[in-house]
């Protein structure tokens, strides 16, 4: 088994850090957080480096890349730039999805711009009475004269949706009686008339903004649906795997971000006149963390792996999903009580990745979710 | 136009143990491009994407050069080409034998039209190996170059001086060592990595070439130590400005630095 990067994943690594140091220093980062701004300038320079076209067609100005490659990346970014790391991970099913399924046309203006550095297409599934019951959603779309869409409706938690051109928006057809069988995906403009998009204050993720959408008359042209009418559970299905793959690979860099500031706290703080790290309490914490993020690495690149070799990870991403999200927030827990009151003080990063990281574990499905997925499949394999 | 552009590898900082008997290992450096260098492959490259032509990058230096990541770093930074003098004879080379070496190979490696070169290196920083190689080509030679621009055959440039820039024409073929100002040096994407894999590389050995007085060195190293580590003496000082300055006043001279 071989466990070294090739050359170019690790060139593209050093490149990808120097670019952070210059473009996303934790000050900055900490500012754009302070003031709740979108990291506009760290994903121009993502954009100019050729960040953003990873595993996009070349056709649209992209480079391909495996899965592996890009999870090193959200790694790197969620260590160095967390919030940037998520942007990055959440942009990756919406992209998949459109290259996937949607119009030549579709693609050209969309992943064009993407590579360009606009901001990813916001992805609209969750409705104020659909969470993780995500096929209770309501938003109807209606055909008129065989010409236009009309979409009535409301979203919540439709994140980046108020900086994004465009949300992937999930409707269903009340019609239609099985919900999977019913819904159906559009490529909304943000701008579109009848689309109302308002922020909402939430604990984390201050740069990286989650908003409630309401669609009133919303008229679309026939050409705005993505794929087939009706296939949109299929179709959303399809990439969600990746997504929940690469977001949880920006949740190690963040957990090794922590640890690191946690390990050298412990060198530099003095109690009872010694530095804290002699005390065997902070040194079993400190092996506990190394531990866990050596096991989130080798379990997003064993994932990554298997889906870079197209082998189905069905329940094996979600028991990745819920390890690496649970022990992700544990080890920036951990060291926020290494670091004492100054964890817990804004002045230092780690509240941040405190903040930021937790909501880990609800986005992309929850902890329960998961086990959802996972637990049936396992009991599967053993039915006689 | 064709440019020669020179690098060298240097033990990444960042890796470099000081051991307690002071001696320094370079054991678990990774060997990187020498910052310095990395501004005068970017004026290479933004010169000849301006003018047409291409970039020949050039190194001498023991095996490590070799190193196929070492040589994909280089490239996905734009030079088209790549030529190397691969020796361990290289190995703790001095100003003059790098710079003879260089003069060698630029022999063999046709027409050119400049030669650009780092301000120093990141490891030794003398600030010769430039001013040597022009003086053994016979050309045009400048150091502290902060602007390059190629018109009719002829390159305009700024050479930046404690006080004043100095605008100066120079024919050409040149070398000229250039500033870290001069430029910042884009980031390699993934497209000009996965490029790089694809480039002509021209590896040498001092056997291949006719380098002037051989392996001869003219700097004899004695030893390298690193300054002596102390630990911490964790001393606070509080109270009033004035008190405080006092009390810092006697614990200097308590150590013997006042
Ligand atoms: C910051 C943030 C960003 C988000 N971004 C987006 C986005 O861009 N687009 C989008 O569409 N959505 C987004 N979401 C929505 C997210 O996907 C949902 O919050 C998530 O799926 C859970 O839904 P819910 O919040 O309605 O919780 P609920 O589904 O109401 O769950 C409440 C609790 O009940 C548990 N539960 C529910 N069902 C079961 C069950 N069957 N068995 C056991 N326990 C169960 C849950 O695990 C949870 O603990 C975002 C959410 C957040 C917080």
């Amino acid at each position: 088994m071989d466990f070294r990067l090739t050359e170019e994943q690790e060139l593209l690594m050093s490149s990808l850090k120097e670019l952070l140091e210059r473009e996303a220093p934790e000050s900055y980062i900490a500012e754009l957080d302070e003031k709740h701004e979108f990291p506009w300038k760290p994903w121009k320079a993502l954009a100019d480096n050729g960040f953003l076209g990873l595993g996009i067609d070349e056709k649209y100005g992209g480079t391909p890349a495996d899965v592996l490659t890009q999870c090193l990346v959200a790694d790197v970014l969620g260590k160095y730039a967390f919030p940037v790391g998520v942007i990055y991970g959440l942009g990756v099913i919406t992209i998949r999805d459109i290259e996937q399924f949607a119009s030549d046309e579709q693609k050209a203006r969309v992943l064009g711009g993407i590579i360009k550095g606009e901001p990813p297409v916001a992805l609209g599934i969750s409705e104020p009475q659909a969470g993780s019951d995500a096929a209770g959603l309501k938003t109807s779309a209606v055909l008129e004269g065989d010409e236009e869409w009309v979409i009535n409706g409301q979203k919540i938690y439709c994140t980046l949706s108020n900086v994004a051109k465009y949300i992937l928006l999930m409707t269903r057809d009340s019609k239609a009686e099985n919900p999977y069988k019913g819904m159906s995906m559009f490529l909304l403009p943000t701008d579109t008339k009848g689309v109302r998009i308002n922020p909402l204050p939430k604990v984390g993720w201050w740069s990286v903004p989650t908003c409630e959408v309401f669609l009133d008359d919303v008229r679309l042209p026939k050409s705005a649906l993505v794929g087939t009418v009706n296939n949109g559970w299929m179709q959303l299905m399809a990439n969600f795997e990746i997504e929940r793959l690469i977001l949880s690979a920006s949740c190690v860099g963040a957990a090794e971000a922590a640890y690191e500031d946690a390990a050298t706290y412990a060198n530099q703080r003095v109690q009872f006149g010694q530095p804290i790290g002699n005390f065997q309490m902070i040194q079993e914490k400190l092996v506990d963390m190394a531990i866990k993020i050596e096991n989130m690495r080798n379990y997003y690149y064993k994932i990554a792996w298997m889906m870079d070799n197209k082998m189905p990870v069905r329940h094996e991403h979600a028991m990745a999903k819920l390890y690496i999200t649970q022990a992700s927030f544990e080890v920036i827990d951990d060291a926020m009580q290494i670091l004492g009151g100054m964890g817990y003080m804004m002045a230092h990063r780690i509240q941040r990745l405190w903040r930021d990281v937790r909501v880990m574990r609800i986005g992309g499905g929850t902890d329960q979710i998961m086990y959802n997925i996972a637990g049936p499949q396992l009991l599967k394999k053993f039915k006689k | 136009m064709n440019i020669i552009v020179c690098y060298k590898l240097v033990p990444d900082p960042e890796d470099v143990v000081a051991k307690p008997d002071g001696s320094i290992s370079l054991d678990q450096a990774e060997w990187i491009i020498s910052d310095y260098d990395l501004m005068a492959i970017e004026a290479a490259v933004q010169l000849v994407e301006a003018n047409g032509g291409k970039v020949m990058a050039l190194s001498v230096g023991p095996s490590q050069l070799a190193n196929s990541k070492a040589k994909k770093d280089v490239l996905s930074r734009g030079p088209d080409e790549l030529y190397l003098v691969v020796d361990d004879g290289l190995r703790d080379a001095d100003t003059s034998l790098t710079a003879r070496t260089l003069a060698a190979a630029v022999a063999k490696l046709g027409e050119f039209d400049l030669i650009l070169t780092g301000e120093g290196s990141a490891d030794l920083y003398f600030q010769q190996v430039g001013m040597q190689l022009g003086e053994l080509l016979g050309l045009p030679t400048f150091n502290a170059i902060s602007k390059v621009e190629w018109s009719g055959g002829k390159l305009a440039v700024e050479r930046s001086l404690e006080d004043e820039v100095e605008a100066l024409e120079v024919p050409a073929p040149a070398v000229l060592a250039v500033t870290t100002d001069i430029n910042q040096p884009r980031l390699p994407s993934m497209k000009e990595i996965l490029k790089a894999g694809k480039k002509p590389v021209v590896e040498w050995t001092l056997g291949d070439l006719a380098v002037q007085d051989g392996l001869a060195q003219r700097v004899e190293v004695l030893s390298v130590r690193s300054p002596k580590q102390v630990n911490r003496k964790q001393i606070r000082i509080e109270g009033k400005p004035e008190e405080a300055a006092q009390a810092l006043i006697g614990h200097l001279s308590k150590e013997g630095v006042l």
